[in-house]
């Protein structure tokens, strides 16, 4: 190649070339033997001279997927024009703030203070979590019972406002990602009223086998079998995203995500009227809480958890809410209706043969009137304030 | 494999497949011809994969065109199965030589004893060949175009792998059926499901974008070329423009073209200064009840004018007409 440094000239271009491939498979690529020889030909074809037609071949050859097409300019540039190149390592994502070293220095003792005395700081001003990754889990607030927790204590930033995603970071929405088809691959699958052909079916499919009897001038030649379709449970997440919820709603919505793409699952918020964000759960936009914040906008102060859920049960989800539908309540259950309306709207949901699981954001059960009459309702009560909670609830959401 | 040539034919003959698609009306950029052509050299499938509407299909069609190549299309979906993709015995057929040779009206058979033996009835005769039997057996030059791929299960997808790495499909009562002529395939997907990494591998691959400014008036112009150049630039332009905003499903190269004919049909040489003419029309961009609502009259006559926000004057001359 023609524009490849001077330092490299003397090297063979097929070790250049197998250089490189190590460099792609770095990043992900799967770049084995045989693309290597298919690049190498297509290098063969072309001529020393050609580099635009080249490196076309070279990205169709190594490229298998939208993500390895997207990182191929930076990787190729990097390898043989690393003269082009200004600045470092690019990182995608947003990252933490950068600091200098004495800030860090003074971060750091900073933090060691705050351990060592424990009620020293006011819980207002404690540092908010800088990720998800950094928010207390069960264990950590089991062995540290005594410290105070950012959560439900002031924070810097109204999360609810936040632009989605600025908290995470790329590896924790990688992980999230991972959790959630964790979980939903445990959600049990159930069989349906409806029968699909099978090769290997317990029962005679007749209409099918008498419609394939016609090619053999109707006799039964060629049985067809079917068994029960299976499939799994249909998901609705509800999220709080009132006033008192706004420090988790980012958490929330960002977990409600990840299920919205790995279960499809139908996702509503709430906090005085409910409304559906489904659709902009599927999208890859980074503007996903302003649409979330957009739709809440117009709602007044307090949460109406009982006829939000009403809401659900006899509109929204009025047609899907059956036996074996699993609904994910996301609020601290604090509720400006009357206490015993939300155990009539739960009930309503549950009478539908939908199991309710409650995920609240405190450590303990919320201690609300009405969700302590909801109780009988509630299959299971969920702690959720960060990503290892939801990694401890995958053991028993099934 | 072809012999490796240092005289640079292979950019005259890149450079002559681009003329060749573009004279079956297919604009296609260097990149992608380059990977076409290599696809065609090394004899690997080309998988394409990009948002609904950019040209994938077209591709295909338009590469079949240009090399005066029969072309076979396997339209993937779920439950798509060997019998609809690859082959299937006619057993009406089959039954019906049996039945006529028990009745004694067919005389004597091919071999002449007088009876049908099983080697008859499953030969090549009694076979229904679907596409990817079809375009193996094909003696001359074909394009192979499995389209969305995606759609179709996992099992189709292992089968296939035999198809694109051999060229090449068993038939247990037969035996192995290999290609004469090895068809050019291409694959599509929109990337509804993640394919396995076993396909992939086995094909080169391109994502298709959507086109530049430039590119895609060159299109327009092409494909249709009655139309007025001010209104293919004009309405180009507010395309792309449109497919900045944050949309529920982005407008291809397809739709624009339904958008500039409707245009075209309605008797414009230019964008309308009237938005209420555009907002009938926008149907042909978007497809979905929240787009329509996102793009609204405001919203529209902004785009049209290329601005990002309405003036402070205007806002104030709106109000002053309103209050009037």
């Amino acid at each position: 190649m023609t524009t490849q440094s001077s330092a490299h000239s003397a090297t063979p271009p097929s070790e250049r070339l197998a250089g490189f491939a190590a460099l792609l498979r770095d990043h992900g690529l799967t770049v084995g033997v045989s693309e290597q020889q298919a690049m190498l030909q297509a290098a063969m074809h072309f001529g020393p001279l050609q580099e635009k037609p080249i490196q076309a071949a070279w990205r169709a050859i190594a490229c298998h997927s939208h993500r390895e097409w997207q990182l191929w300019p930076d990787v190729y540039e990097r390898f043989w024009h690393p003269e082009k190149l200004r600045g470092g390592a690019k990182v995608s994502g947003q990252t933490r703030p950068s600091r200098n070293l004495r800030q860090s220095v003074q971060a750091m003792h900073d933090q060691m203070d705050a351990t060592q005395q424990p009620t020293s700081q006011p819980v207002g001003k404690q540092a908010a979590p800088q990720t998800a990754g950094d928010m207390p889990s069960i264990g950590q607030d089991e062995q540290d019972a005594g410290t105070p927790r950012a959560q439900g204590g002031a924070s810097r930033t109204e999360a609810l406002h936040q632009r989605d995603g600025q908290m995470w970071m790329p590896q924790e929405l990688n992980a999230l990602q991972h959790l959630a088809r964790q979980i939903t691959a445990k959600l049990q699958p159930r069989p349906t009223r409806r029968w699909r052909v099978a090769p290997r079916g317990q029962r005679l499919d007749l209409r099918q086998t008498l419609r394939r009897s016609v090619a053999w001038g109707g006799e039964l030649m060629q049985p067809a079998w079917k068994i029960k379709r299976v499939e799994p449970p249909r998901l609705f997440i509800l999220a709080d995203v009132s006033r008192s919820m706004e420090s988790h709603a980012a958490l929330f919505l960002r977990v409600a995500r990840a299920f919205a793409l790995e279960a499809d699952a139908r996702v509503f918020v709430f906090h005085t009227r409910l409304a559906e964000v489904t659709p902009y759960m599927h999208r890859d936009t980074p503007a996903v809480q302003e649409k979330v914040n957009a739709v809440t906008a117009g709602f007044g102060g307090g949460t109406r958890i009982a006829a939000s859920l009403q809401e659900f049960a006899r509109q929204h989800a009025r047609a899907q809410l059956n036996r074996g539908a699993r609904v994910w309540v996301f609020s601290d259950g604090f509720d400006t209706d009357e206490p015993e309306l939300l155990a009539q709207a739960l009930q309503e949901v549950r009478a539908r043969g939908a199991h309710i699981t409650w995920f609240h954001p405190t450590r303990q059960v919320p201690a609300a009137t009405a969700l302590l009459r909801a109780h009988g309702s509630i299959e299971r009560f969920v702690p959720l304030a960060s990503l290892a909670d939801l990694a401890a609830a995958r053991l028993v959401l099934h | 494999m072809r012999t490796p040539d240092p005289s640079g034919r292979p950019a005259a003959e890149e450079r002559l497949l681009r003329e060749r698609l573009q004279g079956a009306g297919y604009l296609a950029d260097e990149d992608l011809a380059t990977t076409v052509w290599l696809a065609s050299v090394l004899q690997r499938p080309l998988l394409i994969e990009g948002d609904a509407g950019v040209g994938k299909t077209a591709l295909a069609t338009a590469l079949a065109q240009s090399q005066n190549a029969t072309l076979f299309r396997l339209q993937c979906f779920e439950g798509l199965d060997l019998a609809q993709a690859a082959y299937e015995w006619n057993y009406g057929r089959q039954l019906m030589a049996i039945r006529l040779n028990e009745a004694g009206q067919n005389g004597r058979n091919h071999n002449g004893s007088g009876h049908v033996r099983e080697a008859d009835v499953f030969s090549r005769e009694y076979l229904l060949e679907r596409p990817l039997l079809r375009a193996i057996s094909q003696p001359g030059p074909c394009v192979l175009l499995i389209d969305e791929i995606d759609r179709a299960d996992e099992a189709f997808e292992a089968f296939l792998l035999e198809v694109l790495a051999e060229y090449q499909i068993t038939v247990p009562e037969i035996g192995t059926i290999r290609a004469t002529h090895i068809p050019q395939v291409i694959l599509t997907s929109n990337g509804t499901r993640e394919l396995s990494d076993a396909l992939r591998r086995r094909c080169l691959y391109h994502y298709l974008d959507y086109p530049t400014l430039a590119r895609e008036i060159a299109i327009v112009k092409t494909a249709l070329p009655e139309v007025d150049t001010h209104l293919v630039e004009d309405a180009v332009h507010f395309v792309q423009r449109l497919r900045r905003e944050d949309l529920a499903k982005i407008p291809g190269i397809a739709e624009t073209l339904d958008w500039v004919s409707a245009l075209f049909q309605m008797r414009y040489n230019s964008l309308p200064e009237d938005m209420s003419a555009v907002l009938i029309t926008l149907g042909c961009l978007l497809k979905t009840r929240e787009d329509r609502f996102l793009i609204g009259p405001d919203r529209l006559r902004q785009l049209v004018e290329g601005r990002r926000t309405v003036g402070v004057a205007e806002k104030s001359t709106e109000q002053a007409k309103v209050a009037a």
